[in-house]
Parts: structure tokens; C-alpha cells; sequence
């Protein structure tokens, strides 16, 4: 870590701009197109069954066999233009317009709190329970604020962190936790408090925790920061029944009354997964998704993939996720602007939150929290934004420094750090001469 | 993919991080999918299949119509309407509706059913037709639902009510075929256990579906002719009526099978109103669960052993002095006055039971002593199978008690036995011991099931004749009987038949029992007799039987007129050719 913060203190900003421009990491949009791909398949193939269920519980034949697959087509159509729109935008101008974009996410958060909780107009905002998470866009679908939020903190705390880091600030109270701190809690508020989003509210803490790590925060200091958003977390729960119902749930285990919603949800999930054996019923055969498990095709994707596929499939999709955050990783630890390195750890954090939390959730190791599995789950708003995050982090990966290159940029550093010595004899790691 | 992270950085931190989640992760999902699998998927079948059941249909009764089956019941769906109380919500306008559609098949105190909040299931009503159903579903009322119910329709009415039985409200079936065969009728229901989708609908995806058609019931013929059925209860309704008896019965059989053509009882009842019967007497079939003492008719069975055991000829003679002592004990006749040296054929025709104990006395040394005992026994109970249900295919088949020939006081027993007294068997086992002694010698399992229709209803396929016993007389005695038979009945009643034509007959009066005493003002009339086709093969044999309480009931007076009825009609309806 030492050395790390004197690095940084060098001067890192002149270095980045002395990385040559190179190809960017193509295994990322290859991971991200696989698992987009084995989405699009599972959609297609319990899109039927989804549209029958909802057919028969509105009594309407307004769900057509395909509508589930052309809406998913064109979700992936947006979010791979969002995606290349990312990758072509120069970070240098998302990074000088992060806190607009993220004081946009802040005003459609009140917007949204004032159509939904204040004036209760249910045209434009979607509610549901009293949470209001959507604006309803007419024929483009619905958006969700707390996305932009996300985004916008996410290109918002690289440049402040960056910043601080830059200085040595960033082990900071009055400098740095504490004007971020704030800044969060304000997402919290909108988003935990108000839309009642607990599965995106741990995003955004997994966002900014990945990208403290990465900035040099202390350990122990990381640690307590993390005890703290526990403390906090716990006390969301106990004010919110319907977060102690579904926490009650977890703890009671299997032999909980499946009557609760979230006992049946997760009942349902396990039955899914654990049915489909070695190698899965098969496409088309999925019968959970015929109705017996509740979100099959948004937040539940996972169990009816687990129902479908197996554990082989399953295994499968993990092993393209943990692929796909590893080359985050490796391209977040590349990076020699420290504003950039941490922009890409904060696409790690984002990612591996929703992964492990909706995973963890449907297997029963994690409690439920109502939250998509990236680029699988039905529905636009989730893809569109980690479409674009990837995007921008495949952006980034142009600007990796290997071997001479990162030993090079630290030679003004005082101690010289032991792994930029010994990386340059290294060969296959796709550096740059 | 190579972790090409840098030594000491906190990528690494982040990326073990991940790594050990993920590992967390596969191994729950080892657990889930590979360990629990079995678990999982019985969970998930338990919920997803759905078990439904396929009702069979009970099987069809048919009777002969001449050489052709024809239908005597039929199948109607009807509905029972019942409530959940619990998930009513609009109790009035609930008993509104099925008040104004079907308020005929309503129970009584509705608005007292419908309120029982606690319960989850009252009928309200029962029987409501397809119609009425479907007008009472489409107004959607909440908590009301319909249960299919098959239920016979008879067109025939009241025709061999009580061979038939009839099927009640849950769908067993109660007295005669509908009982006893209910088995073969009833059919086994057909499973149909599918994968289904939250809301109950069967899914054509999933794997160990059962689909176990139902075995619809057997569709069964009776032997029961309708003609000669409705013209048995005709002429016993009349033959009643003509005599003011209260009760009776008639049993028609073809004597070359066992096949019953007729088994009429009366009182009777209509099988679609098996409600309104009030004394379930009615459901009795007298004719095979009523044993009692059949008395002269038994005589035709005593003349038949004794040809067989040659203990007598036709011609045989003996001295008749109206009274023979047997033991202690002075047995005379009804018939006074046919004293003398007379032959065994005028003992029949004046039914005289001193020529009976006569024969009796003769299968022994001159006595009724063991040996002629056992040999009435034998031929009694052994060959003719009295004292022994039949085996016919009705329920409550009575058995009647023969007593064994080693008993103390036996040779009296004997004596009276031999004139049809002291012993209980029903008609059926009468008139199937009298078809084996007339038909050459082979007894016949006495059948009310001719055989089976397919369900083409067009396929017939029959039953051949259970034989129990070849020889149970020999050929000549059989037709020395036959012709004894038909001469006692030529004597005295050969005008009232068809000309021509070979009928014979036996009368049979029995003394009942009343308060343990046998008493002569209540009395049984019977008749049982045959009638041959041109080449003197038996065709029909006919055995009638009237009685009522306190009333002295003779077989020649009151029960002889039925016969006759049915017998000429019977020349008639078999076409029978008369004697070359």
C-alpha cells in the first residue's frame, strides 16, 4: 500500500498521458456478448410460458408468445449501442460532466419521489407496495433514476478519489469520507429510503467500497467503514418490515413456512436449481417458470437457468461472470491514471454486487433483495447501464500500462515498487512494447 | 486466464475476494443440484403434478330381446351443486339464483347450509341437469361449484327390478346385478397424472406423466328375456289379482343352459325410485333369498331318484292305503280315497305321499334306514344341490338347510322330505334341480348373465353354460320323469294347453310355519313344469309360487293359472313345434 500512495503522489496524471493508445481488452465485450446471448435464450425459451402466466392472471391474450424475446432483443439492441456509445465517448468528457450526470440522477430521484410519494401521479411514476422505483416512458419502456445515480456516482467519486488520492488525501476524514459520505448517504436516502431499493443501494455501497480499496484506503479504516454500512444496514432492515420479513426468511432456513412470500420465492428458486440435476430439464422444459416461481424471468432468471441448464450451465455462467470481473480487474489494475483505474473497479464493484447478491439470493446462502442478474435478467434499464459501464471500462482498458511501461512511469517514485521490476520480464500478459 | 494482477496490489484483494465467492457459490450449487437433486425434484414433482382422475363409466345391463340384446339401463351425467361456504360471499344472491334455475333439485333449510362459514363443502342440491348447471356457472357466482354424477335411467320402468338393483347416490350399486356383479360394472378409473402449470393446466413438458385411460365397466347381458320377463310379471301381477294372493314369484328357465328368462317378483318397485320405497322387502328377490318348504313339487325330485336308483318303474306299483307309518310317526295324504294297488305314476298324479315314502322305503331295504337315506342325500342334496346356494349371480342368495342323513329322528326327516316337507331350499334351487332331472341329466349353474357386449355395443360375446354335474339321472330315468311329469299334468289340465304340444307339470302346496307349528289355513301355492319342443327336448321350465299372510294358497287352484298363462304364451314366443 506504501508504495502504491507514493506512486500515486508522483504524478500518475502525467504518466497516463504517456500511455500510447493500444487495442482495447476485446475479451470483455466477449464475455459480456456470451452471457447476453445464453440470456437471450433463456428468455426466448420461458417467454411463452411467462406471457400464458400473465395471460391468464389478467385474463387478456395481451402477451403474445414473442413479446418477451422481442422486448429482451431490443433491451440488448439498446444496451450494445449503449455499450459502443461508452466506448466512444472520451472519458475525459464523462469525467469533467460526472457530477452533472450524477445531480441528474439526484433530480429525477426527486422528480420521481415527487410524481410517486408526493402528487401520485401513477402515469408517469411506477410504484408498487408504496416503492417507486420507475418512470414510465410510454412505448420506450421505464427508467430508473437510481441507474443514473449509480453511474453518475460512479464517474463522480473516480474524479474526487482520483483527486484526493492524488494528493495523499485519501485516508482523509474532513477531506475525503466525510464530503463522500454525504454524497452517499444522499443516494441511500433516494434510494434505500425512499424507492425502497435495497438491492441497488449495496450496489452503490459495493461501487464505492471497491473503488476505496483501490484509492489506498486503509484497511482498517475500510474495514470500519464497512461496519458501519452494516450498522446501517441493519437498522434499514429493522425499519422496513418487508426487508426483516424477507431476513427472517433467510435465517429460518428450509423448513420455513413457504405461506411468506419470500420464503415461497426462495423455496421456489431452490426447487428450481436443485431439479435440474447434473445437466438441466432442457430448453423449453422448464416447468418452475410456468408460474410456481415468482420473477422466473427478471430477478429468478438464475433458478430457471439452473432448472434449464444444470449445474454444468450454471457452473458455466458463473465461470463467464468471474471471467468477465477478472478482466475488470486486471484491466482496473493496469491502469496508471489512478481516476481510471478506479472508475474500472467501481464497474467490479457494480457487477460483482449484483452477481453475488442475486446468486447468493436465489441458492439461499445470501438473503433476498430484489435485485437483476446482470445482462440475463429481463429488462432494459439494468442491461442499458452495465451495458454502458462495460462499455466505458472497454474504453479504459486502451490505456493499460504493462511491464517497462508502469516502471517507467514510477521511476520517480521514491521507493521503487518490487512488482513493476518483476512484471516486465513477464511475457503473455498481452503488454505493450 | 492468467491473473496478471501486480504483486501487492489490492486487485488481488478484490479478485480473492470474488474467487472465494464464486467457489461458495459452486459448491451450493454441488450441493443443490448434485447431492439434493432426488430431494429437489420430489419437491418439485409434488407440487407440479396433479393427480386427476378419470371417472370410468359404469357398464351397461342389457337383456335378450329374443336372439338380440337390448338395452334395460342407460347412463345420465347429472350434477351436484355444493357450496364452500367459506369463500361465499354473496350468500343471497347465491340461493337467489339456484332457487329461480333449479329450485325443484334444491335440499331443504339452504340459507342454513350456506351459512355454515366453518365448513368448506355443503350440496345444496342434487341431480340438476347439464342445463341447469351450465345456466347457474355462467353467473359466475364465487364459491359455488358442480360435481359430475352418473346416474342410471331405466326406460324399461320397474322391469326385473329386483335382478336389476339399482345404483345409488354414490354410485354403488344395491341388490341384484347392480351388486352383485357391481365389480365387473363398475370399471377402474383412469389417472391422468400430468405435469401441470401454477393454475392446474396439464403441460406436455416433464417427464414420468401417467396417462391411465379409465377402464370403462363391462357392459353385461342378462339371459332375463324382456318378453318373456314382461309377460311373467304381467301374468303373476294377474294371477295375484285373480286370486287375491299378496306375493309372488315366477322363475322362467331354459333348462338346456341355466339361462334365466324371467325372474319376476312381486311387490315390486321402479329401480329410478329406489328412494320411495319404504319396505325394502321389495328389493328382495324372493326367488333366491327366501328359502321355505316347497313341498309337492319336491315329489318330481323323489320320483326322479327312484328311476335312477331303479328302486321304481313308472309302472311300478304298491298298496295305498292313504297312511304309511314311518317309525312312530303315521304319514297319510292330502288326496283321499286312490287306495288300493296303484302305480307310482297315479302317486304323482294325485300327488300322494305314501307312494313318495313309498320310494323313500325302497332305496332301503323296505325302510327309510341309512342306506336310503344316504342315497336321498346324496341325490338331494349332493346332485340336485338343494340346501346349497346355486352360484347364481344375485346377491343375497340364500343357502336353505338340507338335514345330513345320520341325524337322530332322521328317517321321519326322510319321510316328509321326500314330499317336499322338512327341509328349506329356495325356488331357484328348485327349478334348477328340476331342469337337470328333465333335461337329460346335466345341472346347469343357474346364470342371469347371458354374456358381455363390447363397448361397440354390437360385439356379443356369450357366456358359455357352467355345467356342474353331468348325470345326475341317468338319460332313460330323465325322460321316464318327463313323461310322468307331463302325464300328471295331462290327466287332469292337458285341455288348458296349447294342443298338441308336450307340457307337464307338478303342484306343490306347502304348509308354512306359524309361531313353530305347521299350520293348514297359511299356506304356499306352487306349480313347477316344462314344456317341450316337437322332438320332446324341454325348452322352458316355469315355476310359479303365491302366497299371502293367513291365506291357504293351493298350487293347482292359485298358482297353476299363472303357469299355464305363461306357458302357452312361451309355445307361442319360442315357436315351438308341436309333438310329430
Amino acid at each position: 500500500m506504501r508504495p502504491m500512495r507514493r506512486m500515486v503522489q508522483g504524478g500518475a496524471r502525467s504518466v497516463a498521458a504517456s500511455v500510447r493508445k493500444h487495442k482495447p481488452d476485446y475479451q470483455i465485450l466477449l464475455y459480456m456478448w456470451l452471457i447476453m446471448m445464453i440470456g437471450l435464450v433463456i428468455i426466448y425459451a420461458i417467454g411463452p410460458q411467462r406471457a400464458n402466466v400473465l395471460n391468464n392472471a389478467y385474463g387478456t391474450d395481451y402477451y403474445d408468445s414473442t413479446y418477451f424475446f422481442i422486448k429482451q432483443t431490443v433491451s440488448l439492441a439498446v444496451a450494445l449501442l449503449a455499450f459502443a456509445l461508452a466506448t466512444v465517448t472520451p472519458y475525459q468528457l464523462l469525467l469533467k460532466h460526472a457530477g452533472k450526470i450524477l445531480g441528474f440522477g439526484f433530480a429525477a430521484c426527486v422528480l420521481l419521489f415527487l410524481f410517486g410519494n408526493v402528487v401520485h401521479i401513477d402515469s408517469i411514476a411506477q410504484c408498487s407496495l408504496g416503492a417507486c422505483r420507475w418512470f414510465t416512458l410510454g412505448p420506450l419502456g421505464s427508467l430508473q433514476p437510481a441507474e443514473f445515480v449509480k453511474f453518475g456516482l460512479l464517474l463522480f467519486a473516480a474524479g474526487f478519489l482520483g483527486a484526493r488520492a492524488t494528493q495523499g488525501l485519501i485516508n482523509d476524514r474532513d477531506k475525503t469520507l466525510i464530503p463522500l459520505g454525504v454524497i452517499v448517504a444522499i443516494a441511500l436516502v433516494f434510494i434505500i429510503g425512499i424507492q425502497k431499493d435495497m438491492g441497488t443501494g449495496i450496489a452503490v455501497i459495493a461501487i464505492l467500497a471497491a473503488m476505496l480499496l483501490m484509492a489506498g484506503l486503509k484497511y482498517r479504516v475500510w474495514l470500519a467503514l464497512g461496519g458501519i454500512m452494516v450498522l446501517v444496514g441493519i437498522a434499514f432492515i429493522l425499519i422496513a418490515p418487508h426487508r426483516l420479513e424477507r431476513v427472517t426468511t433467510f435465517f429460518s432456513g428450509d423448513s420455513s413456512n413457504v405461506d411468506d412470500a419470500g420464503a415461497y420465492h426462495i423455496a421456489h428458486a431452490k426447487i428450481a436449481i436443485g431439479s435440474g440435476g447434473l445437466t438441466g430439464v432442457g430448453i423449453g422444459n422448464s416447468v418452475q417458470a410456468t408460474g410456481y416461481l415468482p420473477e422466473a424471468i427478471n430477478d429468478s432468471v438464475f433458478a430457471i437457468m439452473g432448472e434449464t441448464f444444470g449445474f454444468v450451465g450454471l457452473v458455466g455462467i458463473l465461470g463467464l461472470f468471474t471471467a468477465l470481473l477478472m478482466r475488470l480487474l486486471k484491466v482496473s489494475d493496469h491502469l496508471v491514471d489512478i481516476r481510471l483505474k478506479l472508475i474500472v473497479a467501481g464497474v467490479f464493484g457494480w457487477l460483482a454486487s449484483h452477481v453475488v447478491l442475486n446468486v447468493g439470493a436465489m441458492i439461499g446462502i445470501i438473503p433476498l433483495t430484489g435485485i437483476t442478474l446482470p445482462l440475463l435478467s429481463f429488462g432494459g434499464t439494468s442491461m442499458v447501464f452495465i451495458a454502458a459501464a462495460l462499455g466505458l471500462s472497454f474504453q479504459l482498458s486502451r490505456y493499460t500500462a504493462f511491464g517497462s511501461k508502469l516502471e517507467s512511469s514510477s521511476d520517480n517514485a521514491r521507493q521503487q515498487p518490487a512488482w513493476a521490476a518483476r512484471r516486465s520480464t513477464r511475457g503473455r500478459t498481452g503488454s505493450k512494447p | 486466464m492468467q491473473l496478471a494482477f501486480q504483486k501487492g496490489s489490492r486487485s488481488r484483494v478484490l479478485g480473492g475476494l470474488l474467487l472465494i465467492m464464486m467457489a461458495i457459490f459452486v459448491v451450493r450449487l454441488f450441493y443443490l443440484q448434485i447431492v439434493m437433486h432426488d430431494d429437489y425434484v420430489a419437491q418439485a414433482m409434488q407440487e407440479q403434478v396433479k393427480p386427476l382422475t378419470i371417472p370410468a363409466k359404469r357398464g351397461l345391463i342389457y337383456a335378450m330381446d329374443g336372439d338380440k340384446p337390448i338395452q334395460l339401463v342407460m347412463n345420465q351425467t347429472v350434477y351436484t351443486l355444493f357450496v364452500d361456504p367459506a369463500t361465499v360471499t354473496k350468500p343471497e344472491q347465491v340461493l337467489e339464483t339456484i332457487r329461480k334455475i333449479a329450485g325443484g333439485n334444491l335440499r331443504p333449510n339452504l340459507d342454513k347450509l350456506i351459512a355454515k362459514k366453518d365448513t368448506r363443502y355443503q350440496i345444496l342440491g342434487t341431480k340438476l341437469t347439464r342445463q341447469q348447471a351450465e345456466m347457474i356457472k355462467k353467473e359466475e357466482l364465487k364459491g359455488v361449484g358442480f360435481q359430475e354424477v352418473s346416474q342410471r335411467v331405466y326406460p324399461e320402468g320397474g322391469l326385473a327390478a329386483q335382478t336389476l338393483g339399482f345404483v345409488n347416490a354414490e354410485g354403488k350399486g344395491q341388490y341384484g346385478v347392480e351388486e352383485a356383479l357391481h365389480d365387473r360394472l363398475v370399471g377402474t378409473d383412469g389417472l391422468l397424472k400430468s405435469v401441470t402449470d401454477i393454475s392446474g393446466v396439464p403441460l406436455t413438458i416433464g417427464s414420468g406423466n401417467i396417462n391411465r385411460p379409465a377402464k370403462d365397466g363391462e357392459n353385461v347381458v342378462l339371459t332375463i328375456d324382456r318378453n318373456v320377463q314382461a309377460k311373467a310379471e304381467r301374468a303373476l301381477a294377474e294371477g295375484l289379482k285373480n286370486t287375491g294372493a299378496k306375493e309372488g314369484s315366477v322363475i322362467v328357465m331354459d333348462p338346456q343352459n341355466g339361462h334365466v328368462m324371467a325372474m319376476a317378483n312381486l311387490p315390486s318397485y321402479r329401480p329410478a325410485e329406489f328412494t320411495k320405497v319404504t319396505d325394502a322387502a321389495a328389493f328382495n328377490n324372493a326367488t333366491v333369498g327366501v328359502p321355505y318348504e316347497a313341498g309337492s313339487v319336491i315329489k318330481t325330485l323323489t320320483v326322479a331318484t327312484g328311476l335312477d336308483q331303479r328302486a321304481i318303474r313308472p309302472d311300478s306299483t304298491y298298496v295305498n292305503t292313504d297312511k304309511i307309518k314311518v317309525g312312530d310317526r303315521e304319514i297319510g295324504n292330502a288326496t283321499k280315497g286312490q287306495t288300493g294297488t296303484i302305480t307310482m305314476q297315479k302317486a304323482l298324479d294325485y300327488s300322494l305321499n305314501t307312494g313318495m315314502v313309498t320310494i323313500a322305503q325302497r332305496l332301503g331295504d323296505g325302510t327309510i334306514n341309512q342306506q336310503a337315506r344316504n342315497t336321498m342325500y346324496e341325490y338331494f342334496h349332493d346332485r340336485f344341490g338343494l340346501g346349497e346356494p346355486t352360484g347364481i349371480e344375485l346377491l343375497g342368495e340364500a343357502r336353505g338347510n338340507v338335514t345330513k342323513s345320520d341325524q337322530p329322528g332322521a328317517a321321519v326327516q326322510y319321510a316328509t322330505m321326500s314330499f317336499g316337507q322338512g327341509m328349506n331350499v329356495t325356488m331357484t334351487q328348485v327349478i334348477s334341480a328340476f331342469c337337470s332331472a328333465i333335461n337329460g341329466g346335466t345341472y346347469y349353474r343357474p346364470t342371469v348373465v347371458a354374456g358381455t357386449l363390447a363397448s361397440d355395443k354390437t360385439t356379443f360375446s356369450p357366456t358359455n353354460p357352467d355345467v356342474l354335474r353331468k348325470n345326475v339321472i341317468s338319460q332313460e330315468a330323465s325322460s321316464q320323469l318327463r313323461s310322468m311329469v307331463h302325464e300328471a299334468r295331462e290327466k287332469f289340465h292337458g285341455a288348458k294347453d296349447k294342443a298338441g304340444y308336450e307340457v307337464g307339470g307338478k303342484t306343490g302346496t306347502s304348509q308354512t310355519l306359524k309361531d313353530g307349528r305347521y299350520v293348514d289355513e297359511q299356506t304356499i301355492g306352487s306349480y313347477l313344469g316344462y314344456g317341450a319342443g316337437g322332438d320332446g327336448t324341454p325348452r322352458y321350465v316355469i315355476m310359479v309360487q303365491v302366497s299371502g299372510k293367513d291365506m291357504n294358497l293351493e298350487g293347482g287352484k292359485h298358482a297353476m293359472p299363472v303357469f299355464t298363462d305363461i306357458s302357452n304364451w312361451m309355445i307361442d314366443y319360442l315357436k315351438l313345434q308341436p309333438k310329430g
